[in-house]
């Protein structure tokens, strides 16, 4: 009986002892993890506010961010930046999400332009509008459609500092083989075609070398859509107008030039395709593809003696080039403790002395501020030059709440079309319904 | 007489002494499972209920939302993309389970063999489950290239032009459950931990009775392996109908190609982070939930016809 | 064929099948090893080379340099070892209750602790967080570590299997002879459940090291990060770091391989009656 009881009370006081312990390592814990960065930006004796700025940043682009906080810093001596790593993908978003809905989040974040539109819907983003006037930051500073992706229903949530653009890289080389000129490269649909088909060579099912695939790299539908005159987006009515008949007629160019060449040998080449120094470009198994700017960096590094060149996206007419552009940020998300202290931050980084101090220690990247890019002389690259001379002309992607959910259902329809899944038609009818019918519950 | 007044005078004591056990019994009972129960009220509770209430509304994770009653449950009957995402889960759940179970089992039974350098085989066996996924991921992109990957290459060897395996429609699951099948090295540890724990003296009794490998393994192995299996058979359904990570990582969260690798958590992950549509997305992780639970009932019932516990 | 030929035979086969099976099991080991030690530019070589050629081993230098990867493996290890800690104390002691003793409800909470299993985590996250960002744990590690002291589903499960798995009579024996439920538990079925809490303890072990979206969404400062958040530093705008990136994976994976090694012995243990009897 004794024995019975003692079991029992060991058991019993196993378990408080336990709980006990945890008790205690919790407290002690929330002593200690005071300063663990998000709830800090207390004004101490000496007066410095300490914000915190979540970044995805590494490598040369940690360095950059460093130098400028460091600049920003010396000149603002009573903030205190304190930089935390969040990684830079998917992760980033949930846990910039629970922080929001948790109420206490970062002062403030590198957030990509494109979700600053569904963010802003959600009321997750600090509305900046009156900081920016009274700074007197308007829209004249930057690109246009940079601001633009910045503002939702027309206020502002956040200052853009980096862009890209995308334009048509061809190999000189394979032109110069094929017959063709290497110093005039196609500047319509029709010539792209011809192009195309001379610098091709199949045997088999496989491509020893193949002239285009049109949603290859950056080739998604947005560029082709807007080349050919197409709109994705009616801002008066709001709604969505992926099934625009020029994007239609865009997504029927790419699919018929699926048919042409073989869906599937195509579908069999991108696997092959290696990434980084193993780039079918470098490697001139694709002689012309649509890319990002950043591509530059990547040829210097892997091959810098391949002799290629760059030119606007072809269109229909050869006339009224455009292209189409991303980028990144500086968002305050909303209920965060430090918003003045936050503003001089966002404010510095999206204006030129910030963007100048960034921008030169990241030689291939572009600044959203046109002078910025002349004052450190981008231009002086002439493929780079290409790049900047068309972001007058750039679009971004349509501002809207479901900004994410309209990216997935283009790449379903591009997909689709290509695969004979439907017309291309029907799929983009179908993808307009489904953003259409989610941003009803926004009106 | 004597009898029948024994019998009366004891039922009363019998029939406290069982109350007392009974009470004490209970009692215990709770006490060992405390730490769980205090577990599930502080973590489970609240989260589960919370989801099932948001399954009822708008609520986008930034903003409560309003309440719109069964309309996320019937606008997902409507949604193409969901029923999509429930084919190719069931289809990835109906070829995964069954072969994961087999070659579990029969890996594990030949890596329990007292041989010298088993250790080594096992050690192999465990090692892809110790490679981070998007490592996992993009070798095996590599390894199922249709231009030079090995899987091709050793088909061509016996005459077969492979197909372009994840850049296929018809392909890509099938190139999913392969690789879904490295990871089998948690269950075969387990497999082993259960095989562990049959006693010697049944295969000794088994042998002397002149039984062969076959009949040992039919008569003593297979059956007293049950209740492991069982745990196998509901994880691994379980397992397989959130697949999520891999093909997330592997098509970026697009379910290529043309969503045959849209999975329904990926589906659900999307609207719940991506769409700001959490209670749509709760909606789906209930739904989810009464398919698992159904699949698991079933398993359940049956258990008592093909598990054998030992203890009893 | 007398039995002893038999016997050689079955083994042959075996032992054929799996050298085959793990030749495939192998590779991806191999691939992550050999990566580690190459330069980026010849990580996605055609043909591929499996040895490289030279050896970089400058890379896991570089790496440890990359990121802080002593305070990352230092965090690692506490939160691993501590939750691992919590798990194999707390269940097999509820397990064993669902198992061995009888008490009111308990079929239904057995359900229901599987139950939990079937919902998507992704859901239960957000309120998940709410609940620890109200205790205040939020920027620190506790949520790493607490509810593994409070039992974990899947562990539960599994061990219950294996406690119905044990005879009963040796708790009836144990119970004539005067001994506690706690005193049963603890020294005669306990151990004999030692390859399942064993298992248990192993796998907690490599959950906790390799969990990324934990670390990920309750650690707020870099110096509290985990190796899996290291990890994704490799990812840079360029493209990713492989070589660095799976030197860390390398070094990541050998204290659980040392640990596997060395434990999976118990595993294949037989056990006995005769002396408890």
């Amino acid at each position: 009986m004794l024995k019975k009881r003692f079991s029992k009370f060991r058991t019993i006081s196993l378990l408080f002892v336990t709980i006990f312990t945890l008790a205690l390592a919790g407290c002690t814990s929330d002593n200690t993890s005071s300063n663990a960065g998000s709830d800090s930006g207390s004004s101490s004796g000496d007066d410095v506010t300490e914000i915190t700025f979540w970044h995805g940043a590494t490598d040369i682009g940690l360095t950059a961010l460093e130098t400028m906080v460091k600049a920003f810093e010396e000149k603002n001596p009573h903030i205190k930046v304190n930089m935390v790593y969040t990684e830079s993908s998917e992760g980033a978003d949930q846990k910039l999400l629970t922080a929001v809905a948790g109420g206490n989040p970062p002062d403030v974040a590198l957030f990509d332009r494109f979700k600053i539109g569904s963010w802003a819907a959600q009321d997750s983003l600090t509305d900046l509008t009156d900081m920016a006037e009274t700074d007197g930051i308007t829209k004249d500073l930057y690109y246009g459609y940079a601001w633009e992706e910045a503002n939702y229903e027309g206020r502002l949530y956040g200052l853009p500092y980096s862009t890209d653009s995308r334009l048509l890289y061809y190999n000189k080389d394979h032109f110069e083989a094929a017959g063709l000129d290497p110093e005039n490269p196609p500047k319509t649909i029709q010539e792209l075609e011809v192009a195309a088909e001379k610098l091709t060579k199949k045997n088999g099912n496989r491509f020893e070398q193949i002239g285009l695939i049109p949603w290859y790299g950056q080739g998604w539908l947005y560029g082709w859509g807007w080349s050919f005159g197409g709109d994705f987006f009616d801002e008066e009515s709001g709604l969505v107008t992926a099934d625009d008949p020029k994007i239609v007629e865009a997504l029927q160019w790419m699919t018929d030039f699926g048919k042409k060449y073989n869906v599937e040998d195509i579908a069999g080449f991108e696997s092959s395709a290696g990434t980084a120094a193993m780039d079918p470009f470098i490697l001139g198994q694709i002689s012309m593809k649509v890319d990002g700017n950043w591509t530059i960096s990547a040829i210097e590094k892997y091959k810098p003696d391949l002799n290629y060149g760059v030119t606007p996206i072809p269109t229909p007419t050869g006339t009224d080039f455009t292209t189409w552009s991303g980028g990144i940020g500086i968002v305050i998300p909303k209920g965060a403790k430090n918003v003045e202290a936050a503003w001089e931050f966002v404010k510095y980084f999206g204006t030129q002395e910030g963007q100048e101090v960034y921008f030169a220690e990241l030689p291939g990247d572009l600044s959203v501020i046109p002078e910025v890019n002349e004052n450190l002389g981008r231009g002086d690259n002439p493929i780079l030059k290409q790049f900047i001379d068309i972001l007058p002309n750039s679009n971004s992607r349509p501002v809207i709440p479901e900004g994410q959910l309209l990216w997935n259902e283009l790449v379903t329809a591009t997909e689709n079309s290509t695969r004979e899944n439907g017309t291309p038609q029907e799929n983009l009818e179908k993808a307009t319904e489904t953003v259409n019918k989610a941003l009803e519950k926004y009106k | 007489m004597a009898e029948l007044s024994k019998a009366t005078n004891t039922r009363p004591v019998n029939e406290v002494r069982k109350k007392k056990s009974f009470i004490k019994s209970n009692i215990h009972g709770w006490l060992f499972a405390s730490p769980w129960i205090i577990g599930f009220l502080a973590f489970f509770a609240f989260p589960l209920i919370a989801s099932i209430y948001f399954s009822f509304t708008t609520y986008s994770i930034l903003k409560p939302g309003d309440f719109v009653g069964v309309q996320n449950y019937k606008e997902l009957m409507q949604d193409d993309l969901f029923w999509k995402s429930i084919y190719n889960t069931i289809y990835f759940t109906i070829f995964y389970v069954p072969l994961s179970i087999i070659f579990g089992v029969a890996l594990a039974m030949m890596l329990n063999m007292k041989v010298k350098g088993m250790a080594i085989y096992r050690t192999i066996f465990f090692l892809p489950t110790l490679v981070p996924h998007v490592a996992l991921a993009v070798l095996w992109m590599w390894l199922l290239n249709p231009g030079f990957g090995l899987i091709n290459g050793m088909l061509e060897i016996i005459g077969i032009q492979g197909p372009n395996w994840l850049g296929s429609e018809t392909w890509s699951k099938p190139s999913l459950v392969l690789m879904s099948l490295w990871g089998i090295g948690q269950a075969v540890i387990i497999y082993l931990a259960g095989l562990g724990d049959i006693p010697n003296e049944l295969y000794e009794a088994a042998e002397v009775d002149g039984a062969n490998w076959w009949q040992k393994t039919r008569n003593v192995t297979i059956p007293l392996l049950t209740p492991v299996i069982f745990f196998n058979l509901v994880m691994g359904a379980i397992g397989a109908f959130q697949q999520f990570t891999l093909p997330y990582t592997m098509t970026q969260g697009q379910g290529t190609p043309a969503n045959s690798l849209t999975f329904y958590v990926m589906y659900l992950y999307d609207n719940a982070f991506k769409y700001f549509q959490m209670g749509y997305a709760s909606a789906m992780a209930w739904i989810l939930f009464i398919i698992i639970m159904s699949l698991t009932a079933v398993i359940f019932i049956t258990s008592n016809r093909w598990v054998h516990y030992q203890g009893k | 064929m007398n039995p002893k030929t038999k016997k050689k035979v079955t083994k042959t086969i075996a032992h054929v099948f799996l050298i085959i099976a793990s030749f495939f099991f192998i590779i991806p080991f191999i691939w992550m090893v050999s990566t580690s030690l190459k330069p980026l530019t010849q990580v996605f070589t055609y043909p591929p080379e499996w040895i490289p050629n030279p050896f970089q081993w400058k890379n896991y230098l570089d790496a440890m340099e990359y990121i802080p990867f002593f305070t990352y493996l230092n965090n690692t290890v506490i939160i691993t070892l501590v939750s691992t800690l919590g798990v194999v104390i707390s269940c097999p002691l509820v397990a064993y209750s669902f198992a061995k003793l009888e008490w009111k409800g308990r079929n239904v909470f057995f359900f229901i602790t599987i139950a939990v299993m079937m919902i998507p985590g992704q859901v239960t996250m957000i309120p998940l967080f709410l609940i620890f960002n109200k205790l205040g744990w939020v920027g620190t590690p506790l949520p790493l570590i607490v509810p593994a002291f409070f039992g974990v589903p899947f562990y539960i499960f599994l061990l219950r299997q294996f406690f119905l798995g044990l005879p009963d009579d040796l708790r009836d024996a144990a119970k004539i002879d005067g001994a506690g439920e706690f005193r049963i538990y603890w020294q005669i079925l306990l151990p004999l459940a030692k390859p399942a809490v064993l298992a248990v303890g192993l796998f907690q072990f490599m959950g906790s090291w390799t969990d990324f979206i934990g670390p990920l969404l309750y650690l707020t400062n870099e110096t509290q990060y985990t190796l899996s958040l290291g990890l994704q530093q490799f990812q840079t705008q360029m493209g990713t770091e492989w070589g660095l990136m799976m030197a860390v994976s390398t070094m990541m994976t050998l204290p659980i391989i040392i640990l596997f090694f060395f434990l999976q012995k118990t595993f294949i243990q037989g056990i006995t009656f005769s002396g408890i009897k």
